[in-house]
């Protein structure tokens, strides 16, 4: 069980996909204006994650076990290209309610180096199957955490008086650099609970 | 009509006036990562501009043949093709630079730059121009991650090209190779560029949003309003 | 819904099927240049490193194996320059901050550890991977029982400097290295007995 925990901590806190192994950083910077935007955004991303990770993992021992693991960047991309369609047409036809909410985005994740990042490493760092979705939940789970923060931040920010210079992109970058930041903090804490 | 002026233009664009980091805002994701060492930032630059030379000529060749329905899909495919092709010539012959690469290596595939640059150029005009055109590109991404790079480097490691610079009395802030000095100095060099182009006139960085991102046209059916059309960071 | 013809869905479905054929084949061409290259490299570091960490040694035996608590472990047996063994050397592994952490071990035949390398590590630029360095690893020479993580503080006998901000990385290479010196005593009982 300790394992768990720590490598779903790690993921969402410690190793935050955004915020310290900068991947997703288009979404992150582009939809986190309004909070119910980066809410939508992050669970169609945790939920193609979870999707991709539990398809392209079996698929990655396919491959290896005929020799045909160089083949692992095209497969794993059109996988998740195809599952991105696949969700978006079966949530249209059968989920309505839900394709109202969720539909804009899922074609923005195709391209999110987040979801492709995540699948790729679950096989990098060798971890079993549950071990793989335990960390990809965390992955989606502190993507979630770090959008909603900076939507938090930004909203601040909108009423500052920034320099003239730092407005817009600048400024966005720097607070972001502080939010990610005060995640390094949480080394220590898992650290401590799990060293 | 592709006199020479013209495609001189599709080279240098890509290097300062279109810049894909400083102006574009594409490419976000390596331009953190990668840019620890000057090393590392030089290596991601070229190989991501094999990529981009590689699969701008290709696709640009095809784009008769490629049907308009499935062209993201093509593109994507023949743009994993050379992603792989690096990735194996690279952990062959420069070993080192695949250990410090990692997984950002393969994820060139979903570097924005590159479909970005398929779609918005290489699927509309000529070989050679499209071939300039990734060059040009590649070129400015190289030159942006190795501006990153160096700043990070120095500052963070007290090297440059992992030649010890600044003497053992000066201990390095390791904050700078660390994720938040990432994007602080993405932040000042974007502030930097910022003023550069005002001064010579031209408009400051805006995320590239819907413009740049290969996903624009299924987006545009379904974007209203905050949806995409907002994400761009108006001044 | 409009009743789609064959032709508007064949055309695009067999352009992509043979765009994704060629590039595959590309592929597969490629790889079979690379590959065996590839592996070469990695046979030739791992000699290297084996020189490293053993640097008494003349030449190594052939890779042998033993095994720990189920888990089958690589090793060679170092050989002086009269085919006497002198040493081992153990590939072991850990669990660090962003996945695992391969090391080497030498162990000479006093059963003290005379030099420790990595093989393959992602940690955080800056501060794990600074496990990288000599001077990280050096302090693991000489240590011949189980090895223990100080943080503050000048470390005795048995301990090792954490490095700065990384506490999980020196822990998990330092756990590679007692797993190391367990089988040091499995390996080295077998053969002595």
């Amino acid at each position: 069980m300790k394992i768990f925990f720590s490598i779903l901590l790690t993921a969402i806190l410690t190793n935050n996909y955004i915020l310290s192994k900068f991947l997703g950083i288009c979404p992150f910077l582009g939809v986190s204006k309004k909070l119910n935007t980066a809410v939508g955004m992050s669970l169609a991303v945790i939920f193609v994650m979870l999707l991709s990770s539990a398809v392209t993992y079996p698929l990655n021992t396919f491959l290896d076990n005929h020799g045909l693991g160089y083949l692992q960047t095209i497969v794993f991309i059109l996988v998740i290209a195809a599952l991105v369609q696949l969700v978006e047409i079966v949530l249209k036809k059968y989920i309505p309610a839900l394709y109202s909410s969720l539909g804009i985005y899922l074609p923005l994740i195709t391209t999110n180096c987040a979801v492709l990042g995540v699948t790729i490493l679950n096989i990098d760092n060798g971890y079993s199957f549950s071990h793989a979705m335990i960390n990809t939940l965390g992955a989606g789970l502190g993507f979630m955490v770090a959008m909603v923060m900076f939507a938090g931040v930004r909203s601040k920010l909108e009423s500052c008086d920034v320099p003239k210079f730092l407005q817009g992109l600048p400024i966005t970058l720097i607070s972001a650099s502080l939010t990610s930041l005060s995640f390094l903090g949480f080394t220590g804490l898992v650290e401590n609970m799990f060293g | 009509m592709a006199d020479k002026k013209s495609l001189g233009h599709e080279f240098t664009k890509g290097i300062i006036k279109e810049n894909p980091v400083l102006r574009l805002v594409l490419g976000t994701c390596p331009t953190l990562a990668t840019t620890t060492s000057l090393e590392s930032a030089i290596g991601m630059g070229i190989s991501a501009m094999i990529v981009l030379v590689c699969s701008n000529i290709v696709i640009s060749a095809l784009r008769k043949v490629i049907p308009q329905k499935v062209r993201i899909p093509c593109y994507i495919v023949i743009i994993a093709g050379f992603v792989t092709i690096v990735q194996m010539l690279v952990k062959a012959f420069l070993p080192s630079l695949d250990e410090q690469l990692g997984v950002y290596l393969p994820l060139i595939v979903v570097n924005c730059i590159i479909l970005g640059r398929a779609e918005a150029f290489a699927g509309k005009n000529s070989v050679v121009a499209s071939a300039l055109d990734g060059l040009g590109m590649g070129v400015g991404f190289t030159c942006a991650l190795a501006i990153m790079g160096t700043i990070r480097e120095l500052l963070g490691s007290g090297s440059l090209y992992g030649h010890a610079i600044l003497p053992e009395s000066i201990p390095p802030m390791t904050i700078f190779v660390l994720a938040p000095g990432g994007f602080f100095v993405f932040g000042l060099v974007m502030a930097c560029a910022n003023k550069l182009a005002e001064a010579g006139g031209g408009k400051k960085a805006t995320l590239g949003g819907c413009k740049a991102c290969p996903m624009a046209s299924s987006c545009e059916k379904l974007a209203a309003g905050e949806k995409c059309g907002e994400k761009e960071v108006e001044k | 819904m409009k009743k789609l013809n064959a032709k508007e869905i064949l055309v695009p479905a067999v352009s992509l099927f043979i765009i994704c054929l060629v590039v595959t084949a590309l592929l597969a061409v490629t790889n079979m240049v690379t590959a065996p290259k590839i592996d070469e490299l990695a046979a030739e570091r791992q000699n290297e490193a084996k020189k490293v960490v053993l640097s008494d040694a003349e030449s190594f035996s052939d890779e042998k194996t033993v095994e720990k608590d189920g888990v089958q472990y690589t090793y060679y047996e170092g050989l002086s320059q009269s085919e006497e063994k002198i040493g081992y050397v153990f590939l072991t592994s850990a669990k660090g901050y962003g996945g695992d952490i391969d090391i080497m071990v030498g162990i000479g035949n006093d059963g003290s550890v005379k030099g420790v390398t990595v093989l393959s590590i992602s940690e955080t630029a800056g501060l794990g991977m600074n496990a990288k360095n000599d001077k990280f690893l050096n302090q693991y020479k000489d240590k011949n029982s189980e090895i223990s993580v100080i943080k503050t503080g000048t470390p005795s006998d048995n301990e090792i400097q954490a490095l700065t901000g990384a506490t999980i990385t020196s822990k998990a290479v330092t756990s590679a290295v007692n797993t190391a010196l367990d089988l040091y005593k499995t390996a080295g009982g077998e053969a002595n007995g």
